[in-house]
Order: structure tokens, then sequence, then C-alpha cells
């Protein structure tokens, strides 16, 4: 049976089910709603979700969670567009161009782009799934070994490097710090604790989501309320216009490397939606004739981010499904939701159970599908919070944002870290250096660190053995290629003026 | 029929899981713990909340769920689960420790607690600054290799492959200093004389494609991590390291059928209470817990998560003895691995 018809049986089976319908629209909903609010993301209803999906049956229960992982990745962007509180780390990159968007009152816009490009992203990406799930998953874990992961990793820190800061060298420098402060924690390898200062809690390392709410929220409150104070605060305007078709064509370049880049970075074991986001949005900014723009409410920078993030939520169940490997935190708790009913995520399942298999595609197809119809009234409704006065607004972000990084473990710690990063993000943002670059500095690093240790283990310590990799070689060849070319440009500019 | 033969002639695991079955219900019916207990002063009033220090979708995560549910489906009291991962169970094991000893809350943990002790003795001995209620989850390592793999074929021709290699045959593992994976692959390459790269994956899904994806020669797990893989066909053990092989795994080779001398490592999971707590509510715990691995939703879960091929459960002396003899080999191991002992 090919795979058509297989995606309409599943299809058929999904909708003359009026209990599976009720699962399917409760993940639609359940998934935006708790993506879309900062503090909660789609885990915590994820989490919640996990011990009742028991008395389901395994296939409602495994499409659930298929739903709330497509959605609830879009539900994000929402709020990275609206406050600058990205949802979930995959949808920072969104933040980049889309708050200031909203600034411009360009907000309607900026919401309509991620309505439409995290369906576009997220369908396309579910038909690939559909096609070719199996080729696809033992070809990434055989050609992508850590050497390749970590090469990819120097390459996007090189393209983020003249991301959002002002001069080339204070775009490193925001990387850099990135990195420092990636390494606070117990190392990836042996286990030896580094810059911790005797205090156990800051073994775990400092985690990114207080850091992205402090970068991004809470230094965005105090930039407002300083201009509240100062006299020069302007309520952003509010526009509700889509995107328009032509608009769209007009980034179909960019939409399409998105896809790619999403879909890729999606069916690396352990990598997913957020590197998946900001290497889109990197590779965005890298073929730009006009990189200035980015970051100052550039509708391809939005376009990108949820392009890819989405595009990462198929491709992220090929693993999975494949070869049971889990591609992130949502990912690993369907392996628990499979266990539960006495099953394995894995080769096995395509066999034992392919009627499961094509339901959950179905959903995830027609859940990244419902997401432009919801989303366009979401949008509608939503952006008019953008309608509360500042003074009240603000108090109310500062508290979804502190519950937030509260609610990442736990921890009080969290939370000291989001209002330190909220305090520096204030200084540094006037002085020219780049918050994204050190927000993706931390997320790359933590990545890099542990796959460049790999790698050089695989390797023998002989760091030549990167050049025997032709994919790694490749990698690093345009990571190099990226800095020089960025730091000519940047010499030459200068002294051409 | 063992379980290799099994999967041989019918790729499923139905005989594996009736073969574990029989030892679960083994287990239990001996455990003599009256049926119900009259909750002391009242206690619980109102619910318990159960410290995790790891993620929620790992093994510790899951056992808490599973764990959690047979008590409260035992019991009638709810159990809030709070995640504190971090810094190897650090993070989590100092948030119990800050908590007031009084019954109502309670920590999840794994061998690592032992070996942090072991390696610092500031660190809580969970033998003595904790009460384990229960330890719901002993399993032995295995090495793996793929099945479809051509260089060897069995432990034998595989240690001779490595020694072929110079050092540059590669396993992977989890492979954190001191860690049990790190001092089991200690005892097995002074015993055989093998030099094998061990490469660090803290994370399972990775490790488990490194060598699906033939990044990697070889994998060190246990084996109910990687059921699917074995379900599947993909991976197969080459060794079980234990000094008899269980009946499910009777067709590979134990520590004594390849000559190797030591004690093996277990790893294992349970549930504590504070030291301080009042005695009679220490006392429900530990019924509640101990008589909650019995319930049918918490067998189930260790039957699917390959627990009951050796005995998984351990009253409070028994998981005393079992974490004091780690410790003491930890220890042991540690000195002679010139780590520096606190």
């Amino acid at each position: 049976m090919d795979a058509f018809t297989n995606f309409l049986n599943g299809t058929i089976a999904l909708f003359s089910d009026p209990v599976g319908i009720l699962i399917f629209l409760g993940g639609v909903i359940g998934g935006m709603l708790f993506g879309a609010i900062p503090g909660v993301s789609m885990l915590t209803l994820a989490a919640i979700l996990l011990p009742f999906t028991a008395h389901l049956s395994a296939e409602h229960g495994i499409m659930l969670f298929s739903v709330i992982y497509c959605t609830g990745v879009y539900g994000g962007a929402i709020t990275a567009i609206l406050f600058n509180i990205p949802g979930a780390p995959e949808n920072a990159p969104t933040a980049f161009d889309g708050y200031p968007m909203t600034l411009n009152g360009q907000a309607g816009k900026a919401v309509g782009a991620a309505v439409m490009c995290s369906a576009l992203g997220g369908t396309i990406s579910a038909v690939i799934m559909m096609a070719a799930t199996a080729p696809i998953a033992d070809w990434a874990i055989s050609a992508f070994g850590p050497p390749e992961i970590f090469a990819l990793v120097f390459f996007g820190l090189a393209v983020a490097a003249s991301v959002g800061a002002k001069t080339l060298w204070k775009g490193w420098l925001s990387i850099l710090a990135g990195l420092m402060i990636a390494v606070v924690g117990l190392d990836p390898v042996g286990g030896i604790a580094r810059y911790d200062f005797g205090m156990p809690y800051l073994l775990a390392g400092i985690h990114f989501i207080p850091t992205i709410l402090g970068f991004f929220a809470v230094s965005e409150i105090f930039v407002q309320a300083e201009k509240k104070v100062t006299g020069v605060y302007e309520a952003p305007e509010l526009h509700v216009d889509f995107p328009s078709l032509s608009e769209l064509i007009a980034h179909k370049i960019a939409v399409l490397r998105s896809i790619v880049i999403g879909f890729f970075c999606g069916i690396l074991p352990g990598i997913g939606a957020t590197l998946a986001a900001f290497m889109g949005y990197n590779e965005a900014v890298r073929w730009s004739k006009d990189r200035k723009a980015f970051g100052k409410g550039k509708l391809e920078g939005v376009i990108s981010s949820e392009t890819a993030n989405n595009a990462a939520t198929g491709a992220a169940m090929i693993p999975l499904l494949a070869l049971g490997l889990p591609g992130g935190a949502l990912t690993a708790m369907m392996v628990g939701v499979f266990q539960m009913h006495d099953m394995e995520p894995g080769p096995l399942v395509f066999i034992n159970s392919p009627d499961l298999v094509w339901v959950v595609f179905a959903a995830m197809f027609f859940a990244n599908l419902s997401i432009l119809f919801i989303g366009v009234l979401e949008t509608k409704t939503i952006i008019n919070l953008l309608r509360i006065p500042f003074q009240f607004l603000a108090p109310m972000i500062l508290l979804l944002a502190t519950v937030g990084a509260y609610a990442v473990r736990g921890l009080v710690i969290d939370v000291v870290v989001m209002f330190v990063a909220g305090a520096m993000g204030f200084f540094l943002r006037r002085s020219g250096y780049s918050v994204a670059g050190i927000v993706l500095g931390l997320i790359l690093g933590k990545i890099g660190e542990q796959t460049f240790a790999q790698a050089m283990q695989m390797l023998h310590f002989e760091w030549l053995g990167f050049f025997d990799r032709p994919i790694a070689l490749t990698l690093l060849i345009a990571g190099v290629l990226t800095t020089l070319g960025s730091a000519y440009t940047a010499f030459f500019k200068k002294h051409h003026h | 029929m063992n379980y290799k033969k099994y999967l041989a002639s019918t790729g499923t695991t139905v005989a594996a899981m009736a073969f574990s079955a029989s030892v679960a219900m083994a287990a239990c019916a001996t455990d003599g713990l009256p049926a119900s207990m009259e909750m002391p002063g009242g206690f619980p009033e109102r619910a318990l909340t159960m410290i995790v220090p790891y993620g929620p979708a790992g093994g510790s995560g899951q056992v808490a769920q599973a764990m959690a549910q047979a008590v409260t489906e035992l019991t009638g009291v709810s159990i809030n689960r709070d995640h504190k991962p971090g810094g190897s169970g650090t993070v989590g094991m100092t948030a119990f420790m800050a908590t007031p000893a009084d019954g109502y809350t309670v920590l999840e943990h794994i061998d690592d607690a032992s070996s942090a002790h072991a390696l610092d003795s500031t660190r809580p001995n969970p033998a003595k600054d904790l009460i384990p209620l229960v330890i719901s989850q002993i399993t032995f390592s295995q090495i793996y290799i793929r099945t479809d793999e051509d260089r060897f074929t069995d432990w034998n021709s595989f240690v001779e492959w490595v020694n072929a290699q110079d050092g540059k045959a590669t396993i992977a593992n989890v492979s954190k200093e001191g860690s049990m994976e790190r001092v089991t692959m200690k005892f097995i390459t002074d015993a055989t004389g093998m030099k094998i790269q061990q490469i660090s994956f803290d994370k399972g899904a990775p490790r488990y494609g490194a060598l699906a994806g033939g990044q990697v020669d070889a994998l060190f797990e246990q084996p109910g991590d990687v059921r699917s893989f074995l379900d599947a066909g993909k991976f197969k053990p080459i060794l079980t390291i234990l000094k008899e092989a269980p009946a499910a795994f009777a067709d590979v080779p134990s520590l004594a059928d390849v000559g190797l001398e030591f004690e093996p490592l277990f790893r294992f999971r349970g549930f504590y209470a504070h030291a301080g707590a009042p005695e009679d509510r220490v006392k429900w715990l530990q019924w509640a817990f101990q008589k909650a691995y019995c319930e049918k939703s918490y067998q189930d879960y260790n039957e699917g998560k390959f627990m009951t091929l050796i005995e998984s459960f351990r009253d409070t002396d028994g998981a005393r003895e079992l974490i004091t003899s780690t410790i003491s080999q930890y220890r042991d191991v540690y000195k002679e691995m010139g780590l520096e002992v606190k």
C-alpha cells in the first residue's frame, strides 16, 4: 500500500472517530494556548497529561502528544512577537524581528506571517515525514555524528556573530559571553564542577529559559519603563493587517531555505526545533542583501524562524518512530506514552501498528493546517492585548516571566538569573552588544561543548581527524569563510568610510 | 526458551514478558506486608511531595510517575512530583535535604547518590542520612553491538578485534568520572587488557543513535533502556555483566563464562524519607511504598522496562545493605583509580 493510500486511511480513521476528533481539537487548542502563555509551555501540558494517557488508547495518546507538539511550537511565537517573551526557546529568534515589528505598528503582519509560515513549514515537514521516514532516519544517524554536529554548531555561531550587534567585534564578544555562561555547571564529559562557587544549584548550570526571559522580556520592560519615566514612551500602534500573498511569495526562498534547515535539524537526535529556529534565522541574515535591517523589524526574520521551528516538528518524529530515538523533551515524553501501552517506538511500530502510525501522521498534517485557520482567528483577538496600558501590562509580563523562570526547575536561583540577565540585557543593548548572540552562545555552547568533547574522543584527540569527515570539514570551512568574510566586510567598510 | 532464542524464532518479546512476570509475582507473593495500615495520627493529611532529581522523560522520571501512581492507587494519597534536574542529581538531593523532616517530602534517587557519597563523604549517605523506603528497580548492564555487525559477532571476537585496533575502537557510554559505567569499564579493560575509547553521551537517544548509526563500535547500557532495539533485532548483547546470566539472556555470556572475575555493579532506583522524620510516619511510608511495588500497575511498568529479570525489590534493610556494599566497592575502586576520595 502506498503512502498516499495509508494517509487517506489514517485520515478516515481520525475523522470517523468522535473521541479522536475531540482529542485532536483539544490537543490543537491546548498546544496553542500553553505554547502562547509564558511560564508554561507545551511541555507543561504534556507533563500534566502524561499519566492520563494511560486511560486513552495508544492511538489517541500518541496522536494527542504529536498534535500538542505541532501547535505548541507555533503558540510561543505570539508572545515573542507581541511582548518580546518567547513562549519557548525555539521562538526566541522570532522575537528578534517580531517584537520590533510590533513596536513599528506591524504586530498583525508579524503574527500573521508566523501563523502562515508555521502552518506551511509544519505541513511540508509532515508530508516529507510521511513519504520517507525510515530512509531519512537511517541516513541522519549514520551521516551525522558528534564531529558533524559540532561543525554545524560552529557554523551557526560564525553566522550568528553578525546578528544584532552594532559591530562584528561586539557580535563575537556577545557570542563568547554566551559560551562562557554555558560552561557553568558540571562538564559534560567528566562531570567536573565548574564556576559553581560552592553553590550546589549552580552545578546544574545556567538554564537558558530564565536567561531568555531575562534578556528579552525583563530587559525590554526596563527599556520601556525608562522611556515612560523620561516621557518618550509611545504605545505601539495596533494594526491587524496580515501579510499579503505577494509579500509571502516574495519570501519564497527564505521559506524554502528554512524548511530544509528546520527539517534537517529536526531529524538529528537531541538537536531539534531550537537549533532549527536559530539556524533558519541566521541563514536568512547571511543570504540577505540588507543584513542591517534584521533585528529592526524585518518580516523575513519572523518568516525564517517560524518556518524552521515548525519544519522541525515532523522531522523530529522520524528518529522517534523509525528508531525509537527522541529528539527532545516532548518526543521523549511520547516514548513514555508508547511504554504505558506496552509498546516501544522504533521499527517494529511500523510493522506491528501501522494504523497507529498513519493516524498520527494524518493528525500531525491536519494539526499544522489547523494552525492556519485557528491562528487567523486567534490573531485577531489576542493582538488586542496590546491595548492594555503599559503600567498594567508591564507588571503582568514581569509576573508571567517570574513564574516561567521558576517553573522550569522549581529553583529560586532561576528567578535571580532572570533578573540579573534582565539588568545585564538593559545595559548591553545600550552599548551595542547583542542579547540574541548571548542567548545563542548559551544554547549552542552546551551542544557544542558536548559534541566537541565526544568528537575529540572519537577522533582519539587528533583534531585533524575532522578533515577525514567530509560533512564536518565542509561545515567547518563554511564557518571559517563566514567569519573571514564578515571580518573583511567590517574592516573594508571601516576603512572605506 | 530464552529471550534471544525466542526473538530469533518469532521476533516478539512474549517469552521474556512471561518470564519476567513470573519473577515479579514470586517477589510480591513473599513480601509479607499487611494489606492495609492505619494512618498514624491521620498522616498524611495532604498530598505528599516527591522530589525527582532528573527530568520527567528519563528513567527516574518514569519510575517516579509509576510509583506515585501505585501509591495513590493503594492508599488514595496523592503525590506531587517536583522535578529538580541538574548536577547529576545534586540539585534534587540538596533541595530535598532543605525540606522539613515531617514525612511529607520523599526523594527518588538512583545509585549515583551512593557513588557521589563514596567519592565525597560530605555528600549524604543514602543508607544513613536518609531512610530508604524501597528500592524498586535493580538492573544489570550489558555490552551491545549492532546485529548486522560483521567485524565481530560475539564477545571473544569483539575483544580480539578491539585489541587489533590499537586503542582506536570506541564504545558509547555515560562515562562520567566515577560513574557506574566508567568503573565497570575499568574492571573489564583491566581484566581483558583491552584498550577502548569511551565516548561520553549523557543522554540516551544520541547514545543509542551512535551505535545504530555506526558512529561507535559498541554500547554499554542496561537492557530495559534498549529494549526496543533488542525487540527490533537492531542490537544484540554480547556480554552480560553479571556473574551468572539470567534465564532471559541465557545465550549471552556472563562474566563467569568469559573468565572475568569482579563484583558487578548495579543500576538501582529507589525512594527515600528524611532520617529525622517521625518514626510512625516513616513506618507508614515504608509500608505504602513497599506495598505499592506489588500493585499491578507498578509491576506492569517494571516488566515493560526489563526490571524483573533479576530481583528488583529491596526493603529498607535490604536497601541499606545494597547501598553500603555499593559505597564500599566504589570507594575501593576510586582509590585504585587514583581519584581523590574525600
